[in-house]
């Protein structure tokens, strides 16, 4: 065993680890946050460290400079530890986890696209409000030596005589609470209850007169970032938000790393624990710290994600869904409750799972169909989520379509040299100046410069094209101060030159090159699912944009670029993240809950795979703007 | 009810394309019909044959071939050879032995070796690059600068090195390009676009949309080509109206049909015959199929493609 010493702005950590063990091995052993978005196959680079002392075998890759290699910057993953070590953890590291922007309700603009589109749901025939949760306040007769009904019975006679029903069920938090309530609060009380849909009671707790809160849980949890609401199951209100970067990411960046991880032994629990405790317990505490209540006080959650993201969160066995022919053990589920997750909420507290409608279309994208509300409309319209995997919904109010594509975590940073999330210090929009090639860019937080987000390489790949710095295939073609070649000939533009305390932020031809993939999926997924149906892109109407990418974005360059069909810019909305959304209407609403049942059993699933067209498709989209320039001319 | 005959000719054709100079001048494409559509209007550039000649020297095994070019000392007499056969419109010019896994002969050899081919022939000269991609951006230069004045076309400008390939023989010798993408109808439209992009005409530019030789998932290069031409001629796409140039020899004379001894497989029959008959059979169907000119290797199967183009056009 060898001790290792891990540093992050001056906190450090000593853990032990056996020789030959990798670096990212030990940090996930002892709790250290490390990106590895390509769950430690040394491909992405990004798990960079620096060894301060000691000695370590391997982790020389090339994707490091020789000079960084000299000053003892490895790669974790590859790096064994044969000595004792001291190892320097960047700031950036954890990144996912403190300061991720995401649309979670906490800016105005979401929560004022979130209350329009309640509204506008409610004009469907959807009200906001509408679920069998209430408060009741009673006050017992006292027990007497004369009246010795035991304290279940009294609760029982006086719900009987107020609700008019008889079939009562208590929840074991009720009955071991109630003698020393009930004594406490001279025989006041307030109950939270549940009418159920079969006109049983349902008698979750037991607390002090005049509490008025039922507090529901709403989360969304994607690939890469979790968001949370906390909402008043009575009023709607929302109490609380928090967003968190999934603790997942330590096992990989993409859905199907993740699975990898959770098939190896012991992987399941590793990553259950890492989405549960070390991701939702956190925010539901915060989120309860800020509410005033305790989490135990939560008597329902419904939960948006992928099916990937549902199957892991269950913990069940999720590598069918990575073989062919792709099958999830559910897409609709009611089995679970509180109890079953170590999230310190109500044990009896229902789970409701937005459902999937396939192995890479979840309970995200049926969650976000009802509030782009597409469903209602005689028009045509596309509803596009830009995540790790790119979702996209087609269709009106007599049919609706779904695929998913492989965008990859180009659009979030990742498989980018300079890429990272949209946190702080993430150059988020760029422009170029055709004569000159210098960039103007604004950073997040306007802190110093430490590299592009998704948004950012969106504005960065079409102005260099733009500007005729690159060729459609995404090579430089232009000489100039900015665009300097690696060794290999590898050419690249500098955003922001390197200096003693500062990174260069650059991109280059590789990077270009897989946004280029990012965006040709994406391009070409809308494509051949217009195709399926024999219609092209001016049947559209209307283009709804959602997920985390889609606050910065720029429409202009998305569609420059080729990644987004050339329409009017009025036919383009943003709605945030309607997987939350969704989520957050069906813990109020049963007919919103309902509503999304019924538009999960009436989507028509298209398995990209095995369209003849899509590889065809692909490859025309691998070109900026298109290989068929007659798409995105100016008409 | 009598038969009325629907011509497919369309309002969009073939850029017409000529490598060489003077009388010997070879010039193909032009057409406004499929392939060998004849009956919808005349072709007037029939397909076009190369005899391939190559810097390692020629196929010691195949006594066709090795018999033809006995004696053969050097380059200029290995092209004057090659021109002599009936049927050949123009010498292509493989730099095998450039190849820098191979026998990395040197970019000056190399130039040297063109100036022979070129003083033994008159006839057009089409240079096919080494394997060496990287190699081939000063390679071509080089030869561009050579043999200027004498109109060649450069084979194997590839999404990796087309900017220099495009930039010294294109622009600045201005030389003929062969744009070299691998059986995909969108990478073949991509790089034309990008090679356009840098400067270079359209109508200096030929494809080699890629082949294989029959048999060995040939319905791909079929595909390819045929949607090539449709785009081409239906929807009038400028950037896939280059003719196509389809070198058949060096993909046949690899395989195991061609290879295998009679010892080894007697019931396949004589090895010699196996390889002229794929040559022929890959070469006839690129053209069927929309290839412009095809490059091939045995006098024998010059002489079989070249009857056919003769019968059918």
């Amino acid at each position: 065993m060898f001790t290792v010493t891990f540093r992050q702005n001056g906190n450090g950590i000593t853990a032990e680890a056996p020789g030959g063990q990798t670096i990212l091995m030990a940090a996930r052993a002892s709790g250290v946050d490390l990106d590895a978005p390509c769950s430690g196959n040394g491909i992405c680079g990004k798990c960079r460290v620096r060894v301060l002392s000691g000695t370590v075998e391997g982790g020389t890759s090339r994707q490091i400079p020789e000079e960084e290699q000299k000053a003892g910057v490895r790669l974790a993953c590859e790096s064994r530890i044969v000595s004792d070590v001291v190892i320097e953890i960047p700031d950036t590291a954890g990144s996912f986890r403190y300061g991720i922007v995401t649309a979670d309700f906490s800016h105005k603009e979401d929560v004022a696209v979130f209350n329009d589109t309640m509204e506008e749901l409610e004009a469907l025939g959807i009200p906001r409000i509408e679920n069998g949760f209430s408060m009741l306040q009673v006050t017992l007769d006292p027990p007497t030596l004369d009246d010795t009904a035991p304290d279940l019975e009294r609760v029982r006679r006086i719900l009987t005589e107020i609700t008019d029903c008889d079939d009562l069920r208590f929840s074991s938090v009720f009955v071991r609470k109630a003698a020393a309530l009930l004594r406490e609060c001279e025989f006041s009380a307030a109950l939270p209850v549940e009418r159920k849909s079969d006109g049983s009671l349902f008698v979750y707790d037991i607390l002090p007169p005049h509490e008025a809160l039922i507090p529901g849980l709403s989360v969304d949890i994607g690939t890469t970032t979790v968001t949370g609401v906390l909402a008043d199951l009575c009023t709607g209100r929302i109490l609380a938000r928090a967003s968190a970067g999934n603790a997942q990411i330590r096992y990989g960046a993409d859905v199907i790393n993740r699975i990898i991880a959770a098939c190896r032994p012991g992987g399941s629990e590793q990553l259950e624990k890492a989405v549960s405790d070390d991701t939702i317990r956190p925010m539901i505490e915060k989120m309860c710290a800020d509410a005033g209540v305790s989490p135990s006080r939560i008597v329902r959650l419904a939960i948006a994600g992928n099916t990937t993201m549902n199957h892991l969160f269950t913990g069940v066995y999720a590598d069918p869904i990575r073989m062919e022919p792709y099958i999830p053990t559910f897409f609709e589920t009611d089995a679970f409750s509180g109890r079953d997750f170590p999230l310190g909420v109500h044990p009896d507290a229902p789970v409701l799972f937005a459902p999937n409608v396939g192995s890479y279309v979840g309970g995200d994208i049926t969650a976000g169909t009802l509030v782009s509300r597409m469903w209602a409309k005689p028009e045509f319209s596309v509803f596009v989520d830009l995540g790790t995997n790119g979702e996209i919904v087609f269709g009106n109010e007599d049919f609706l379509m779904c695929c998913a594509c492989s965008a990859g975590p180009a659009f979030e940073g990742g498989g980018i040299s300079c890429g990272m999330r949209a946190t702080r210090g993430a150059i988020s929009a760029l422009t170029i100046d055709p004569e000159t090639m210098e960039p103007a860019f604004s950073v997040i937080a306007d802190a110093a410069p430490l590299g592009l987000c998704g948004s950012g390489i969106i504005d960065t790949v079409s102005e260099l094209f733009r500007c005729g710095i690159i060729s459609g295939k995404g090579s430089f073609i232009r000489e100039g101060e900015r665009v300097l070649r690696d060794e290999s000939g590898i050419g690249r533009y500098v955003i922001v030159p390197g200096g003693e305390h500062q990174r260069e932020v650059s991109i280059d031809e590789v990077d270009i090159s897989n946004f280029i993939r990012a965006k040709g999926a994406i391009f070409s997924a809308i494509v051949t699912m217009l195709r399926c149906v024999d219609m092209d892109m001016s049947m559209i109407e209307h283009i709804y944009i959602a997920g985390g990418i889609g606050s910065g974005l720029n429409i202009d360059s998305a569609v420059s670029v080729g990644m987004l069909p050339k329409l009017p810019e009025d036919c383009y909305t943003y709605l945030g993240n309607t997987s939350l959304a969704g989520a957050v209407a069906m813990l109020l609403s049963e007919s919103a809950r309902n509503k999304i049942s019924e538009l999960a059993s009436g989507l028509t699933y298209l398995e990209l795979s095995t369209q003849p067209g899509y590889m065809d498709e692909f490859v025309a989209a691998c070109f900026l703007p298109h290989t068929d320039a007659s798409l995105f001319q100016e008409t | 009810m009598p038969l009325t005959k629907t011509s497919q000719k369309f309002n969009a054709s073939i850029n017409a394309f000529t490598i060489g100079t003077g009388d010997k001048a070879v010039t193909m494409g032009g057409e406004n019909v499929l392939p060998f559509y004849t009956f919808d209007a005349p072709i007037e550039n029939a397909p076009k044959i190369g005899a391939e000649i190559s810097d390692l020297g020629m196929d010691k095994n195949v006594p066709g071939i090795r018999d033809y070019y006995a004696g053969a000392e050097d380059f200029t007499e290995l092209a004057r050879r090659a021109s002599a056969i009936p049927g050949v419109d123009f010498i292509a010019f493989a730099l095998d032995a450039a190849d820098p896994n191979g026998e990395d002969r040197s970019v000056e050899e190399c130039v040297e070796e063109c100036k022979q081919v070129a003083e033994g022939t008159d006839l057009p000269i089409v240079i096919i690059g080494s394997k060496g991609i990287e190699k081939n951006e000063t390679l071509f230069d080089k030869v561009a600068d050579a043999l200027s004045g004498k109109n060649v076309l450069l084979m194997s400008a590839r999404e990796e090195n087309y900017k220099t390939i495009a930039a010294s023989a294109g622009l600045a010798y201005s030389q003929k390009i062969g744009a070299e993408s691998a059986v995909d109808i969108n990478l073949a439209k991509q790089l034309n676009v990008i090679i356009s992009q840098m400067g270079v005409k359209p109508q200096s530019i030929a494809m080699n949309v890629g082949a294989a030789s029959a048999g060995y998932g040939f319905e791909y290069v079929v595909s390819t080509m045929e949607r090539v031409k449709m785009a081409a001629l239906q929807q009038n796409d400028n950037m896939l109206q280059m003719p196509i140039v389809t070198p058949v020899a060096d993909e046949v004379w690899n395989v195991k049909e061609a290879v295998v001894s009679e010892e080894d497989i007697p019931e396949w029959g004589p090895q010699e015959e196996r390889g002229i008959q794929m040559e022929v059979v890959t070469a006839s169907a690129c053209l069927a199929s929309g290839s412009n000119a095809v490059i091939l290797r045995h006098p024998a199967s010059i002489a079989a493609v070249s009857k056919m183009i003769r019968e059918l056009i």
